[in-house]
């Protein structure tokens, strides 16, 4: 039994397998964990940016976020409903993209490219043009709706309008994203069980429900946790296009944090709350893995 | 007679959406692109008036600093690319391959650093980076940009080697390879168009990536998307040369996306 | 034998060489000034590269984005860096905070050389002054000059109503006031009004000094009749009597710029420093149709205000002392040039730092003189008050206003007072 073990108390394979983690694991450490624990350790502590005094307070900083109203009844159900709404979104799109996209038909390379285009500009320019595209007075967006005869919105005023057009927004941006990789695991599928579907004459949407679906299921859980987890700190687009407002309607988790840090300069404050955002969607990536394997079993 | 009706309501369908789609993707992008050739007087009014101009391009392209922040991105971009992958693909391969506290370990640690929000490590890497030494350095940027990548990766990577069957690596170590052989020789090859995939995805998010740049840039080493938001300043944004900036950063990556597209098509399995 | 020779040549050469560099790195200083892109400010560093030139010193330029601006000048400062940045821009919101971590500035000559009252934000608590100007920053209003006759311009809010109607109905101008109203563009719509209601954010009205302010108690009027007067202002004029578009609480000075340089506004308020922009042909479509004038007042005012602060240069107290020596230096001989601060003025609207310079274009410049007269000779407020938790209190002040905006009128006092103790909790804060 003593004879497996080295030195150093790992055997052949675990040293093997320390050693395939090494690298990412000291980056990993130095630039991600690191920095990270430092403002663990700033959200126990009074810490502003200016004159930093660094007293230690306990968990102060957490139970001023918690009991905070405007956390508590804005940010969290926005950040919840802007997750759910933009990956629901999202996903569905880009099944059906995919799905449209995995037969051949002429020109699809050229709308393949296309359907990329998103995925090329920073997502702070697209919200950007966003916010002039929607403008009431000179959007040529707004203005393109109204000539089709559409009732005028206040698409950046009003806190629904306003809220809509960030998921728009997020949605645009990320339904690219989806739809390359379920396009790549459609193409990856084996042929067998279409054939014996086809033989059966089942519908097209059937053979989707049945077949295809299923099969796509590990893919499209790692899909949904991964965007899930980016989607639930959302920044740029809900900073540039709205800041928040109006009057903190629109705020999401992201952006509380960072008014904190950045305009209250309190270190201390935003740490705690990006604390809490990070325990939260630990959680709730777990629930959520747990959530869509089930379903997707059923069905 | 059914059937064609069927057919004809199925081909209209189509193109339908196809219309749909050129719309949604392609209206923005031509809104962008028609604001980068506007004079600065019609730039928020792009409807109004029929004045065209290049100056907007001119202008840019004759300040240095945008010149450089572009080859700079580009640097940085390919460099952190080509190191993420390298260092993700064996831990990638551990998950995979492997069981164990080790591997449980490493994909809890992963799985919870890739749900912290970028707003809370952004501001102490700001402080690592200038305790190190290598705040505004080449390494200061392209090491916390790898760091990024380096949950997400190692998470998907793990699903490309989840999906290529292992019998051919006990095969390999059967006829005496050692592990780092069966790994190199016969895993790795399986997974390179998977890989390469990820290589065009990751050289897109670094091109674009933004609160990293704006906060850990400074004057030696301008980035692309941080010169961009220079074009923000008190006075409003000067949303003209931002445009054109834009059109130009828009150029690479767009080149990056066609001819990387075969093997995102083909390489993202899992 | 011609091997050592060629050795020995070599090194004496090479020890040349390095003595030379030594030599000239040493009498040349580098500076770097770490400032943002706004015209002013470029303006400025111009004529600062100018005496870099001439007195040998090195000038490396630093623009940082608007945005992180001041979290990564405040993190160089309390950190203790020195090698990022030799010369800053200070603005008064912040110049409290930040006067702790800046050398003192008193020995620059000319440094006192300002309006009475507005170097204050930037002293330590033994009165030295941490920064000297590079211009005055203020707000004003500008006005359609081919609509509206200097006889005709509004001098209540009233009037400011009823012109703007007026030109609706005749379809001159789609609309009668445009102006920033989103967080951080609070000035250019609800403070000037505020401010020319004889009201403000603290009672009493006007006062700055914190310890007049902590004695009354750090009272917020938010909800006092001056100020839910504004409110109610704003709301005619956003929802009944339609003089300001309906997405104008989401305006920053983008939509508010585009709007009125199209030509679909009579009125806006902005920096002194747009009059440049706002009459530049390749920008604006009313190019020398623009005329400035002074603020319209409420019905319980009791005389116009203005608000004017410094923008200035701050030098981190870390530096060593060659580099804070050839710093001062710089400054000061930007605070003596005034050919360059009228070139300053002249290209950007941006006012001289120098107040001397000042009675020069007092003489020859008519501009100077009617932008003289609307902002410096009625009373000041100074546009930010002076404490920790600043910033977080005009978040809080801009959101309750816009809350107030987007519900019902008779709302208007319920909203306000609702915000009323955040307020005063962050005034005292950090006591």
């Amino acid at each position: 039994m003593t004879a497996r073990f080295t030195k150093f108390g790992f055997d052949e394979k675990e040293r093997f397998m320390l050693f395939l983690i090494a690298p990412a694991a000291i980056v990993l450490a130095c630039f991600e964990i690191i920095p990270i624990l430092i403002g663990m350790n700033a959200s126990f502590r009074e810490w502003s940016l200016v004159n930093p005094q660094r007293t230690w307070v306990g968990p102060k900083q957490y139970i001023a976020v918690f009991t905070d109203p405007v956390f508590l009844k804005m940010v969290l159900p926005n950040t919840f409903v802007l997750t759910i709404v933009s990956v629901g979104v999202s996903l569905a799109l880009g099944l059906a993209l995919a799905s449209l996209l995995n037969r051949p038909f002429f020109g699809r390379a050229v709308v393949r490219t296309i359907i990329l285009l998103p995925l090329t500009i920073a997502p702070v320019i697209t919200a950007t043009m966003m916010r002039w595209s929607f403008n009431d007075q000179f959007g040529v967006i707004t203005i393109f709706l109204s000539y089709l005869g559409l009732p005028d919105v206040a698409w950046l005023s009003d806190r629904w309008p306003s809220f809509a057009l960030i998921i728009i927004t997020d949605i645009w941006i990320w339904t690219p994203w989806f739809t390359i990789i379920l396009l790549a695991a459609m193409q990856g599928l084996p042929p067998e069980p279409f054939e014996a579907a086809r033989i059966d004459a089942a519908t097209p949407w059937c053979i989707f429900r049945r077949v295809t679906l299923p099969m796509l299921r590990p893919v499209i859980i790692v899909c949904v946790l991964i965007r899930a987890i980016d989607a639930f700190r959302t920044f740029d687009q809900v900073w540039i296009l709205t800041g928040g407002g109006p009057a903190r309607s629109t705020e999401v988790f992201s952006v509380y944090a960072y008014v904190l840090a950045f305009v209250d300069l309190d270190i201390g404050r935003a740490a705690a709350a990006a604390g809490i955002g990070a325990l939260i969607m630990l959680f709730v990536g777990v629930g959520l893995y747990r959530l869509v394997n089930r379903s997707m079993e059923v069905s | 007679m059914i059937s064609f009706a069927l057919h004809t309501l199925r081909r209209s369908i189509f193109a339908i959406s196809i219309a749909a789609i050129f719309v949604v993707f392609v209206g923005p992008i031509a809104i962008l692109g028609v604001t980068s050739i506007r004079p600065a007087s019609g730039v928020f009014y792009i409807w109004r008036g029929t004045n065209f101009t290049l100056n907007n391009f001119v202008e840019v392209l004759h300040q240095s600093q945008v010149v450089q922040a572009m080859w700079n991105s580009f640097v940085l971009s390919t460099l952190a690319t080509i190191l993420s992958l390298s260092i993700t693909i064996g831990s990638g391969y551990m998950l995979s391959r492997f069981g164990g506290w080790i591997q449980r370990s490493w994909f809890a640690t992963i799985y919870i650093f890739r749900t912290v929000p970028y707003i809370s490590w952004v501001l102490p890497l700001y402080l690592v980076n200038t305790r190190l030494g290598i705040y505004d350095t080449y390494v200061g940027l392209l090491l916390p940009h790898i760091a990024v990548h380096v949950c997400f990766f190692s998470w998907l990577m793990k699903g490309f080697f989840d999906g290529i069957n292992p019998s051919m690596e006990y095969a390999a170590l059967i006829d005496g390879c050692t592990r780092w052989g069966a790994f190199c020789r016969v895993a790795l090859p399986a997974a390179m168009p998977g890989i390469a995939a990820l290589a065009i995805l990751c050289w897109l998010s670094t091109w674009n990536e933004f609160l990293f740049a704006l906060i850990l840039s400074g004057k030696r080493t301008p980035l692309i998307t941080s010169t961009m938001a220079q074009f923000v300043t008190e006075t409003g944004t000067e949303w003209n040369l931002m445009s054109a900036t834009a059109v130009l950063a828009m150029m690479p990556a767009l080149l990056v996306t066609i001819f990387g597209q075969k093997y995102v098509i083909r390489g993202l399995r899992m | 034998m011609g091997l050592e020779n060629k050795l020995a040549r070599a090194l004496l050469v090479g020890g040349g060489f390095c003595a030379v560099c030594s030599s000239t790195s040493q009498a040349e200083t580098a500076l770097s000034v770490c400032y943002i892109n706004h015209p002013v400010q470029v303006a400025n560093v111009a004529i600062l590269e100018k005496w870099a030139a001439n007195q040998g010193v090195k000038l490396n330029k630093t623009v940082t984005s608007y945005t992180v601006y001041l979290p990564k000048i405040t993190q160089m400062l309390t950190s203790g860096a020195n090698d990022q940045c030799d010369i800053i821009w200070n603005n008064d919101d912040w110049g409290q905070d930040l006067a702790q971590y800046l050398e003192p500035l008193d020995d620059v000559p000319n440094a006192r050389k300002v309006e009475v009252g507005q170097l204050e934000p930037f002293h330590t608590a033994d009165g030295n002054t941490t920064a000297v100007s590079m211009t005055t920053t203020a707000g004003i209003l500008f006005y359609r000059a081919d609509l509206i006759s200097e006889a005709e311009l509004p001098r209540t809010w009233d009037d400011l109503v009823k012109i703007s109607q007026t030109l609706q109905s005749e379809k001159k101008v789609k609309w009668g006031y445009v102006g920033g109203m989103s967080y951080t563009n609070t000035f250019f719509s609800f403070w000037w009004t505020l401010w020319n209601n004889s009201c403000d954010v603290y009672a009493p009205a006007y006062e700055r000094d914190n310890k007049k302010l902590a004695a009354n108690g750090w009272k917020p009027m938010i909800y006092s009749p001056c100020q839910v007067q504004t409110a109610e202002f704003w709301w005619d004029a956003l929802n009944s009597k339609k003089i300001s578009p309906p997405g104008m609480t989401t305006y920053s000075r983008d939509e508010a710029n585009a709007i009125f340089q199209a030509g679909d506004a009579a009125f806006t308020v902005a920096d002194t420093t747009f009059l440049g922009t706002f009459n530049n042909a390749e920008r604006s479509s009313v190019a020398g149709k623009v005329g400035i004038a002074p603020f319209p007042v409420g019905p319980m005012s009791n005389g116009v205000h203005t608000w004017i602060d410094v923008w200035g240069w701050s030098i981190p107290r870390t530096l060593p002392n060659d580099r804070k020596t050839a710093a001062k230096r710089l400054l000061g001989a930007m605070l003596g040039d005034s050919d360059g601060q009228i070139e300053q003025w002249n290209q950007t609207g941006g006012p001289p730092p120098n107040t001397d310079v000042w009675r020069t274009l007092e003489k020859n410049d008519a501009t100077w003189r009617r932008l003289h007269t609307i902002l410096f000779k009625p009373d000041h407020v100074h546009a930010a008050y002076y404490f920790r938790n600043w910033a977080t209190v005009h978040k809080v002040y801009s959101d309750t206003l816009i809350r107030a905006m987007k519900g019902k009128r008779e709302d208007i006092t319920a909203t306000l007072k609702a915000g009323s103790d955040a307020i005063h909790a962050g005034a005292t804060a950090n006591d």
